[in-house]
C-alpha cells in the first residue's frame, strides 16, 4: 500500500489548480430552466478549448487519457475552486453515452457525437427505465419495429432527467417482438428533434421538474443509429452502466468529507432551542462525528478503487457497495443537519440556492432511488459478491 | 498511489492465516482452559518470529510496518485470538531494556494488559503473566506483577481472562513515551475487529447457502439477503478506512490519529453489528453454546472498550481535520 502521489499527478494538481483559480466561472449557476442547460453548456465549452475536457477519455477521442487517479485530482481540484458541480445537465453525454459510443459506436458514431459531447455542443438524456420497467429494467415494453433503414418506436421512457434541454437520448429498446427479458433489445442514439416524440414533465417532491416521461409515436430512427448490434442492447446497456458505477459520482463521493466539515461549523453557529449551540449538544456531536469517519472511509474506498482498477484496467465488483454507503451517508447527514438548524430546516419553496441542506434532504431520495434502488444494490451484492442463492 | 494489497503484503497476511488457523483456531474456545495466550501458544508465536514483526531489523526484528502489524492481527481477530498476542507485541516494542525484551521476544514470559476501570485498573490476559503493560495516548509503561495481587472476575469473552488489580503496580521497569505504542494499539485492536466482523460475514454466508426453510435455501430471501449485504457493506468500508489508517501510519503522515481514530470507530461499529446480525440470521442455533456466533459477538464486545471506546472516539473526531 502506498498513499504518495506521484510527481505527474502532483504537477497534473498544480496545472488544475493554476488554470482552475482563473478560469472559473464568477456568477453561480442558474438553479433550474434553459439558463441552467446554456450555463453548463457554456462551462463544458470553456474547460474543452482549454484542454481540460475528457480528463480520463482516451486520447484518440479527444481526451487527456489520464489516470482514474489524475481524474480524481481534477475532481477535488474542482471542489477546491467552487467550479460549477460536475453532475448536471451534461452529465449523462458525458458519463453515459460517450464511454458507451466510444466502447461500442461505429466509426461514423464516434467522429460525429464524441468531439460534440466532450465540447459541451450536444446534450444527452437517458431512455431505459419505462412506467412498468424500473428496478427490473429487463421487462422493458417500448417497441422498435425494424423495417428498411428505420426502426419504428412507439412506447414511453419514464425518469427521464433533463429531457427538455437534451439534443440526443441513449434509448433502450424490445426489437424484437418475441423476446424476453435480456433478449431482443437494442440501444439506439434518439434524435430529440424526431417527429412523434412527446414529452412531459413530472413535478417531483423538491417542487421542480428535473424528470420527465418521454412519449414515442411511431418514431422513425435511422439503423445507422444503432449502438453494438440490433437486439444485443443488453450488452450495451451493461457498458453504459458499468462505467457509471466506476467513476460516474466519484466527485460527490470525495465531496462528502467536505460536506460534512460545513455541517459541524453550522453546528458551532447555531443555537438550538436550549439555548446551547447544537455542536454542545452530545448526541447531534456524535452523529456529526460518526458521519465524519463514514465520508473519510468512503474516500479511502474511492481511492482504493480507483488506484486498483487503474493498475488491473477493471472497474471492480464493489459499485453497488458505494453506492449504498454514499446514498446512506448523504441522507444521515441531511436528518443530522435538520435537527440542527431545527425550524429553519422546514423552510422551503423549492430554490435549492436558498435552501440547500432541505433540498439535499429532499435530494437524498432521488439518489437512493435512481440508477438502481438501494435494495437492488443489496440484490446485487447478495448475487454478485456474496454469491448468495437466487430466489429471481 | 495504490490503496489494495500488493503482492508481498497478500503474502504475508496469508502466512499470518494459515499460522493461525492452526496454532489457534477459534474452534479452540470450545475446550475447557481456552482462554489466553498459554506458555505453549506464546513459544509457537515466539519461534515464529510473530512478536518481532514491526521490531526493527536492527533490534532483531523483522523490520516491517503497520500495515502487517494490521494484516496479522485481522487473521488473529478471525480466530477470536487472546488479547494478549497484542500485548506482548505492542510489549517488545515499548521497551527498552534489551534483556527484557529479549526474554518478552521469545516468548518465555508473559505480559498482561492493564486497563483503567474506574477509579481502579483492571487486568487482561494470562494470569501467569509476569508484566503487564499499561499504555496511554502519551506513553507505555511496562510493570512487574507480583503473585497474590489481583481478584479474578469471571469474563464474557472466552478468549480472555480478567483480574482486578488490588494495589497500583509499583514502580514501572520500563516505560517510553510518545504516542506510537498507543496507535499500534488501536491499529490492532481495530483490525482484529475487522477480522470478527469479516469472519461473522463468512459464517452466515456459509449457511444461507446450505440451510433451507420454506422449501428454499434461505439465501434466496429477501429478509436474509438484504442484512447479508449490509454486513459485506460494513466490512468493506471499515476495511477500506483502516488500510488507508494503516498506510498513512506507515508514510508517517500528519493526519494519522484521524484516520486511525475513524477505522477504530468504524471497526467497533462493523464487529458489534456483524456479530449480532450473524447471530439473528442463524435463527436457534445462533445462540447455542457449541456455535462460534457467540463467541464474536463477546469478543467485539471486550476489543470495542480498548484503545479508543465509540464515546472517547467519537468526541475526538469532531474536531480533527484532514492535512493533505
Amino acid at each position: 500500500m502506498d498513499l504518495r502521489y506521484s510527481d505527474t499527478d502532483r504537477e497534473f494538481r498544480e496545472q488544475a489548480r493554476a488554470w482552475l483559480s482563473t478560469n472559473v466561472p464568477r456568477h453561480a449557476r442558474p438553479a433550474h430552466g434553459p439558463e441552467a442547460a446554456a450555463f453548463d453548456r457554456a462551462w463544458q465549452r470553456k474547460m474543452f478549448e482549454h484542454g481540460w475536457a475528457g480528463v480520463a477519455w482516451p486520447k484518440e477521442y479527444g481526451g487527456l487519457g489520464l489516470s482514474g487517479l489524475q481524474q480524481v485530482i481534477w475532481y477535488e481540484e474542482l471542489a477546491r475552486a467552487q467550479a460549477p458541480h460536475y453532475i448536471n445537465t451534461t452529465y449523462i453525454a458525458l458519463m453515459h453515452a460517450g464511454p458507451t459510443i466510444a466502447a461500442r459506436g461505429t466509426a461514423e458514431q464516434k467522429t460525429f457525437h464524441l468531439p460534440r459531447i466532450l465540447s459541451g455542443d450536444s446534450l444527452w438524456c437517458q431512455g431505459f427505465s419505462e412506467p412498468n420497467a424500473g428496478s427490473d429494467l429487463a421487462s422493458l415494453k417500448t417497441r422498435g419495429r425494424v423495417e428498411d433503414g428505420v426502426i419504428v418506436v412507439n412506447g414511453a421512457k419514464m425518469w427521464t432527467t433533463d429531457a427538455v434541454y437534451a439534443d440526443y437520448q441513449e434509448l433502450l429498446i424490445r426489437t424484437d417482438p418475441a423476446s424476453e427479458r435480456h433478449k431482443g433489445l437494442t440501444w439506439l442514439i434518439c434524435d430529440m428533434e424526431l417527429p412523434g416524440l412527446d414529452i412531459k414533465p413530472i413535478r417531483t417532491m423538491l417542487q421542480d421538474e428535473h424528470v420527465n416521461t418521454v412519449f414515442y409515436d411511431d418514431v422513425r430512427i435511422p439503423k445507422t443509429s444503432v449502438v453494438g448490434e440490433i437486439n444485443g442492447g443488453w450488452s450495451t446497456a451493461l457498458s453504459t452502466l458499468s462505467f457509471e458505477r466506476g467513476l460516474g459520482f466519484i466527485g460527490d463521493q470525495l465531496e462528502l468529507y467536505e460536506r460534512v466539515c460545513r455541517a459541524i461549523d453550522l453546528a458551532g453557529k447555531v443555537r438550538l432551542d436550549s439555548g446551547k449551540f447544537a455542536l454542545e449538544d452530545d448526541g447531534i456531536a456524535q452523529k456529526l462525528a460518526g458521519l465524519k469517519a463514514d465520508s473519510l472511509a468512503i474516500r479511502s474506498m474511492t481511492l482504493a478503487h480507483i488506484t486498483e482498477s487503474d493498475r488491473t484496467g477493471e472497474p471492480g465488483p464493489n459499485g453497488s457497495l458505494m453506492k449504498l454507503i454514499v446514498t446512506a451517508t448523504h441522507k444521515a447527514l441531511s436528518e443530522t443537519v435538520g435537527e440542527i438548524l431545527g425550524w429553519s430546516f422546514l423552510e422551503f419553496d423549492g430554490d435549492r440556492t436558498a435552501h440547500p441542506w432541505t433540498y439535499d434532504y429532499l435530494w437524498s431520495w432521488v439518489f437512493s432511488i435512481a440508477g438502481g434502488t438501494s435494495e437492488i444494490q443489496r440484490e446485487i451484492t447478495a448475487d454478485h459478491l456474496l454469491k448468495l442463492p437466487r430466489a429471481r | 498511489m495504490f490503496l489494495a494489497l500488493d503482492r508481498d503484503e497478500i503474502e504475508v497476511a496469508n502466512a499470518a492465516a494459515d499460522f493461525l488457523a492452526s496454532a489457534m483456531p477459534i474452534d479452540r474456545l470450545h475446550k475447557p482452559g481456552c482462554a489466553d495466550m498459554n506458555a505453549v501458544l506464546r513459544g509457537t508465536l515466539a519461534e515464529m518470529g510473530w512478536f518481532a514483526l514491526t521490531l526493527p531489523e536492527a533490534d532483531g526484528g523483522s523490520g516491517l510496518g503497520p500495515v502487517e502489524h494490521a494484516l496479522f492481527f485481522r487473521e488473529a481477530g478471525r480466530q477470536s485470538g487472546p488479547v494478549d498476542v497484542l500485548t506482548q507485541a505492542l510489549a517488545v516494542l515499548a521497551c527498552t531494556d534489551t534483556d527484557l525484551r529479549a526474554i518478552l521476544l521469545a516468548g518465555s514470559e508473559g505480559v498482561a494488559l492493564l486497563v483503567p476501570d474506574g477509579a481502579g485498573l483492571r487486568l487482561l490476559g494470562a494470569p501467569d503473566a509476569a508484566y503487564a503493560l499499561q499504555v496511554t495516548r502519551e506513553g507505555a509503561q511496562l510493570f512487574a506483577l507480583a503473585g497474590g495481587q489481583t481478584t479474578e472476575r469471571p469474563a464474557l469473552a472466552p478468549a480472555c481472562s480478567m483480574r482486578l488489580l488490588d494495589s497500583p503496580p509499583g514502580t514501572a521497569i520500563a516505560y517510553t513515551n510518545g504516542e506510537h505504542i498507543w496507535q499500534m494499539g488501536e491499529l490492532g485492536t481495530a483490525a482484529m475487529l475487522l477480522g470478527l466482523a469479516e469472519a461473522a460475514l463468512d459464517l452466515i454466508v456459509e449457511y444461507a447457502k446450505v440451510r433451507e426453510t420454506f422449501g428454499r435455501k434461505i439465501g434466496a430471501y429477501q429478509a436474509v439477503r438484504h442484512p447479508c449485504a449490509d454486513m459485506a457493506l460494513r466490512a468493506e468500508v471499515a476495511r477500506s478506512q483502516l488500510w488507508y489508517a494503516a498506510a498513512a501510519m506507515a508514510e508517517q503522515r500528519s493526519d494519522v490519529a484521524l484516520h486511525l481514530d475513524a477505522a477504530k470507530h468504524l471497526c467497533n461499529q462493523a464487529a458489534l453489528m456483524n456479530a449480532d446480525t450473524n447471530i439473528q440470521l442463524h435463527g436457534g442455533i445462533g445462540v447455542t453454546d457449541e456455535h462460534n456466533a457467540h463467541l464474536l459477538l463477546k469478543q467485539a464486545m471486550l476489543l470495542g472498550k480498548l484503545f479508543g471506546g465509540k464515546r472517547a472516539l467519537l468526541s475526538r473526531l469532531v474536531d480533527a481535520t484532514v492535512q493533505d
